[in-house]
């Protein structure tokens, strides 16, 4: 069959090819047409954009995961070589993974991060009284001169020399009654 | 509604055009006039414009969901969510838009996440030829009948973006234009799917 003919009867069969169509159907749907007819613009370029991706959750949360280290990478001036980002999104999805089941190894995994990155950083987590909210876990020297100091609850604070003596001081104090 | 668009529209209808005015392409343009103060009155949020709207498509919508392989059910539910889409994405409808393509465009989409959604779900297509009405009586319309149902099976065998390019085209009657922005695509991309369309079709009758 050739191409002339087959375009004849795809024209045809436009005609032909059909059945009735419920009739209530344009009642129903007239009914639904909201009072006020909304006129905001989301371009359909941008809603073909996300349909067309096709990402599951987990791939979706995984880049965005990755952007977000890379960014830091290069803005913080943070180490961004291949192991370093790697170290970062391990130790970001053990943060956010499990976090609630054991606060102390995450900390614990981004206090060897640090360590292995050749920061100045001190884990106190043997000697510490893990139910004292206000026991130091670590503490890690900023490029600035202070200390960021992790307690054991996970919270954290950026506090100056003077200041991390202090809590020292009275973190063994409290450990010594 | 002003008396230049009423007028327009009244121009736009087929009936009010004389054979003449047929035969020299007066009608499409003046469908087009219609259709652009259809979009003006739309945007303006009219209500009753939404009304017309519904009358005017919803048929050609449910038998173009029912073209690309929407069983009867879902065809008509398909043809509620592209209206109600439709109501929604209204401050997107340009001018220089067409109406056609637009409200087409949003009812492909639809149909695509349905198929998206139901992977695994048959097509089942109009299975009804009507050639009652062509004039031909016995074997030359079973004749027929039989080279249509041929060509409406094949169309059915090819892949979902060449069917639906045959279904915008032919069976919709979309032009070019019309039936690329339904698509999503450039004119020259929907005539090349065309062309791959159809040679798809001829080694599948041959």
């Amino acid at each position: 069959m050739d191409e002339k003919k087959i375009h004849g009867l795809l024209t045809e069969l436009g005609r032909r090819w059909t059945e009735p169509v419920r009739p209530a159907l344009g009642e129903e749907i007239k009914q639904r047409i909201p009072h006020r007819l909304s006129r905001h613009k989301i371009g359909w370029e941008t809603v073909n954009i996300i349909i067309d991706l096709r990402l599951s959750k987990s791939v979706a949360a995984a880049a965005i995961v990755l952007a977000m280290i890379l960014l830091l990478n290069l803005f913080g001036g943070r180490d961004s070589s291949v192991r370093g980002i790697l170290q970062d999104s391990v130790l970001l999805v053990k943060y956010w993974g499990g976090a609630t089941e054991n606060d102390v190894s995450v900390l614990r995994s981004k206090y060897e991060h640090l360590l292995a990155r050749g920061e100045d950083v001190r884990w106190y987590g043997e000697s510490v009284d893990r139910k004292d909210g206000l026991a130091l876990l670590m503490h890690h020297r900023l490029s600035n001169g202070n200390y960021m100091i992790t307690f054991v609850d996970g919270r954290e604070r950026e506090v100056d020399s003077e200041e991390l003596v202090e809590l020292l001081a009275r973190m063994l104090q409290r450990k010594a009654k | 509604m002003n008396e230049k668009s009423k007028l327009a529209e009244q121009k736009a209808n087929p009936a009010y055009l004389t054979g003449e005015q047929r035969n020299l392409g007066v009608s499409r343009e003046l469908l087009h006039q219609s259709q652009d103060s259809l979009s003006a009155r739309l945007r303006a949020g009219d209500r009753a414009v939404a009304t017309e709207l519904v009358d005017k498509y919803y048929e050609q919508i449910y038998l173009f969901m029912r073209r690309l392989g929407h069983d009867r059910h879902a065809a008509e539910d398909l043809t509620q969510e592209t209206f109600f889409s439709a109501w929604h994405h209204i401050g997107q409808l340009k001018d220089d838009k067409a109406l056609n393509g637009w409200l087409y465009r949003i009812a492909a989409n639809v149909s695509r996440l349905h198929w998206r959604r139901h992977r695994h779900q048959e097509t089942v297509g109009i299975e009804q030829i009507d050639v009652a009405d062509s004039g031909e009586a016995g074997p030359d319309a079973a004749g027929r009948r039989e080279q249509l149902g041929q060509v409406r099976d094949a169309v059915a065998r090819l892949s979902a973006n060449l069917r639906q390019t045959i279904v915008l085209h032919y069976m919709q009657q979309l032009t070019i234009a019309e039936a690329a922005e339904a698509a999503g695509v450039r004119q020259g991309t929907f005539k090349s799917r065309l062309n791959r369309a159809l040679r798809a079709l001829k080694e599948s009758m041959a």
